[in-house]
């Protein structure tokens, strides 16, 4: 018996599901193998990871809560990609939206919210469009390889958002800690009705219908669909794809600059280094587990934002290294990806004829 | 002229009588999917012998030699070495049987020796001094009479040598079939004959020669013999000694015979929708003509003869010099600026699925592709209006399947030219230009899109490139024959001699 490669004559209707499904059971499994490569005991381990992702409402809310960043880093990641842009800075991006918004908090203290958020997210996702814009205009004018400068770009923010909070912003009272002065009531996004979760979790709800609505039912949307499609049939259409890579790179950067913005206000109150723990990247695996579709993108930030918790959790009960977590996301969206193969492909038995 | 400057050595070269063939195809057939690319082939090669495969972009050369060289399997027939019937899984099984293949594309690696490029993959090649190398190389390349320094670099070597590099990795692997497709494309005049020289000398030591190709002087220099192949079938095979003139060889290969008669009426002329001024550069020399409403002009030539260039000059996808070309009485770069979406310009690109359509969208989507400014209101795209459309138009052009969810890459080429020209006939183009808008499509679809075009001309002037003859004869008012970027001539299908005098203008020959 040989196994051989069909073509699907159409694509496995249930196969996405499918597969990922299949990818977290083998991701799973790989994990109990490292667990119990460190000699600890790994079905034990694979309950405190549920316990602690979803096994009771603190964590469940800790997850809600990352995931609320993840999502709007993953919703730009994905715009991008949709058009077969390659922005791979949304961390440098949530880290100049994190700026824009300290600056504004810092600057009008004073103001009241219904004045200052509106000036804090304008400026988060102005900033965050900026630092996505020039890869654009690099990838138009000097075809300088967009993948390569979003990349590097995040290593500039990141070393700009050191040098605002270690100097011009530093908390004169923080005993030589790198932070800003806490923000003033104005600046920081309430909790919903005493809980953890802020109303941040609502704010995304819209920004996710919205570019869905804007996708599905917008001329702009549309053009941005079929450009994905490649340039070539762009410029048969006589789509200005220029513009269009320009527009959707700060749509993009926008996003994930909400998602500092957010970030910083509602969880942090001010804004410190300890912000940077890899929304922007962990966005991308986001991105793609979900297929670039909104509603499997909120399901995908909170599913890794559980993960995340989980691992955290782990790291404290079993003393497990904190590159677990990331090996567990790299490993489910490697398995998925190579699993998209069977999407198209199917394995067929051949029995082999007499005679050869 | 330089055509003939091929010098053939004078060799009388009939084949033996119990001259047995070293590779056989019989009766080979390969689909890809619906559509068949290669339909009960059966052609023999002999040892010591040029076989010259002629014919057009789409005929199926490559993918018969592509089973040749162990890329596909057919769905049906055999292919035997020395009569016996062999599955190639992969090129290394044909390789190991002595077949292999000079691709366009050369395969080298730039940085390297070409003693090392040849040797390269080779087993039990890992621990060889470079010396030891070299020798080889270069005593492989003097029992050849090729002339190549072993030593030399790739990056250092013109696209001739490089090529002789290609030709020197299979004599080392002992190939005893050499493919070459299309070797001619990058070579200069005088690196083409050195090319010969050599393909001839291979051949006094045994070996056999697959030469694709649609140049008709090469292959009439060069082949032993000539199979012509045409929509995947073997139109032909003959003796370069008994053909009679290149035009005849260029009309065997494009077709002349009638498939399909369609009753067309001459219209009365309109405005002009497309004026082309002496138009030179990209690759075109003094390009002449215009076409009016309710014309069809067609452009026929042999493939590769600035047909490609003209299209895309006319269409906006390439940027011709100022002042040459006029569309609808506006010069281009106007023109382009301020197109609307209907009652101007649309293509019909050869290109169905890359060009034409969104690969991977329903046709809904696909409807919107160059008609969606029809169906904005404001920022809005009204997609129910789209969809009610859609559902029309594939009723009125009867598309399969019938369903507006399809995507376009499942649908047949037949299917997906009628949704073309669905979308497109719906902008009510002024002026359409059609490029090989029938090729790979059946006779029913061929009859369907013809009678389209026929009807389109009621409001619409036509520039039709085809590499079908019979296509141009039916359809057209006039037809202009291109040969190396020029018309050669404008000749109006309402006389009699046209058919005739189209062959010889194709291979270049003004009476």
């Amino acid at each position: 018996m040989i196994l051989k490669i069909r073509k699907r004559d159409e694509p496995w209707k249930w196969g996405a599901l499918v597969i990922f499904l299949g990818a977290l059971l083998f991701s799973l499994g790989v994990s109990a193998l490292l667990l119990a490569g460190q000699g600890k005991d790994a079905l034990h381990g694979l309950n405190i990871l549920w316990q602690g992702s979803f096994g009771n409402l603190w964590a469940l809310e800790g997850a809600l809560l990352k995931a609320i960043p993840l999502f709007l880093c993953s919703l730009g990641v994905a715009v991008a990609f949709r058009m077969q842009i390659w922005n791979i800075g949304a961390e440098g991006q949530f880290a100049l939206g994190a700026i824009g918004a300290t600056w504004m908090a810092l600057s009008f203290p004073d103001l009241p919210g219904y004045f200052l958020m509106p000036l804090m997210f304008i400026m988060a996702f102005v900033l965050g469009g900026i630092w996505a814009f020039i890869p654009a205009v690099l990838k138009l004018k000097l075809r300088v390889n967009e993948i390569i400068s979003t990349l590097m770009l995040n290593y500039i923010a990141i070393l700009l958002l050191d040098y605002m909070v270690f100097g011009v912003w530093k908390d004169p009272t923080s005993f030589g800690f790198p932070m800003t002065p806490e923000f003033t009531s104005g600046a920081v996004i309430q909790g919903i009705g005493g809980s953890r979760v802020h109303w941040g979790l609502l704010f995304c709800a819209v920004v996710g219908i919205g570019l869905w609505a804007f996708m599905r039912f917008t001329r702009l949307g549309y053009e941005l669909k079929a450009s994905g499609e490649g340039v070539r049939v762009a410029r048969y259409a006589k789509i200005r794809y220029g513009m269009l890579v320009m527009f959707v790179m700060c749509l993009s950067g926008g996003f994930s600059g909400w998602a500092g913005c957010i970030e910083t206000s509602a969880v942090l109150g001010r804004l410190q280094p300890s912000l940077m723990v890899g929304y922007g990247y962990t966005a991308i695996v986001v991105a793609w587990l979900a297929r670039l579709e909104p509603l499997n993108i909120a399901f995908g930030s909170f599913l890794l934002a559980a993960l995340r918790v989980g691992v955290e959790n782990l790291q404290l009960e079993l003393q497990i290294p904190a590159a677990f977590g990331v090996i567990m996301e790299g490993m489910i969206l490697l398995v998925v990806l190579a699993g998209q193969f069977f999407l198209m492909y199917r394995l067929e038995r051949v029995t082999r004829t007499k005679g050869e | 002229m330089t055509t003939s400057a091929f010098v053939r050595p004078a060799r009388v070269r009939p084949l033996p009588e119990d001259a047995a063939p070293v590779v056989s195809l019989k009766g080979v057939t390969k689909r890809f999917g619906k559509v068949v690319a290669n339909d009960g082939i059966s052609l023999d090669i002999y040892p010591g012998r040029i076989k010259a495969l002629l014919g057009e972009n789409g005929a199926g050369k490559s993918t018969m030699m592509s089973m040749l060289a162990g890329r596909y399997q057919p769905d049906e027939g055999t292919i035997e070495v020395d009569g016996v019937p062999v599955k190639f899984s992969s090129s290394k099984d044909a390789i190991a049987a002595g077949i292999g293949m000079v691709y366009q594309h050369f395969m080298l690696v730039d940085s390297m020796t070409v003693a090392e490029n040849v040797l390269l993959g080779q087993e039990g090649a890992f621990f060889i001094n470079p010396k030891e190398m070299e020798s080889r190389v270069n005593e492989l390349a003097r029992s050849y009479g090729l002339d190549v320094d072993a030593s030399d670099y790739i990056c250092d070597l013109s696209m001739g040598e490089r090529q002789l590099v290609e030709i020197l990795k299979l004599l080392y692997r002992e190939s005893r079939i050499l493919i070459f497709d299309e070797p001619t494309a990058v070579l200069t005049p005088e690196e083409t004959n050195r090319l010969f020289e050599a393909l001839w000398r291979m051949t006094e030591q045994g070996k056999s020669i697959i030469f694709i190709s649609h140049k008709l002087e090469e292959v009439i220099a060069l082949a032993d013999e000539i199979a012509i192949l045409r929509r995947g079938r073997i139109e032909g095979e003959l003796d370069p000694s008994a053909i009679e003139s290149k035009a005849d060889l260029a009309s065997r290969m494009v077709g002349k015979e009638v498939l399909l008669e369609v009753n067309r009426q001459p219209m009365d002329l309109g405005s002009l929708v497309l004026e082309v001024r002496n138009l030179t550069g990209l690759g075109l020399t003094d390009v002449d003509f215009s076409v009016r409403r309710g014309e069809i002009v067609a452009v026929v030539g042999v493939a590769g003869n600035g047909q490609k260039e003209l299209v895309e000059a006319v269409t906006g996808l390439v940027k011709p010099p100022l002042d040459t070309v006029f569309i609808m009485g506006q010069p281009w770069r106007k023109f382009f600026a301020e197109s609307t979406w209907n009652r101007s310009m649309c293509y019909i690109p050869e290109d169905r699925l890359g060009l034409a359509t969104l690969r991977n969208q329903n046709l809904v989507d696909n409807l919107l592709l160059t008609t969606r400014k029809g169906f904005a209101r404001g920022m809005w795209l009204d997609k129910k209006r789209a969809e009610r459309h859609t559902v029309k138009l594939i009723e009125k052009f009867n598309i399969r399947p019938g369903r507006i969810h399809a995507l376009a890459w499942q649908l047949s080429g037949g299917n997906l030219q009628k949704a073309v020209l669905a979308r497109e006939l719906y902008r009510e183009p002024r002026f359409i230009v059609a490029e090989q808008p029938t090729q790979g499509l059946d006779v029913s679809a061929t009859e369907e899109v013809w009678s389209r075009l026929l009807e389109a001309r009621k409001m619409a002037g036509v520039l039709l490139v085809t590499g079908d003859l019979n296509e141009a004869l039916q359809l057209a008012d006039r037809i202009a024959v291109m040969y190396r970027g020029r018309i050669l001539g404008m000749l109006p299908t309402s006389e009699a001699e046209t058919a005739s005098r189209i062959g010889p203008l194709m291979a270049g020959v003004l009476d």
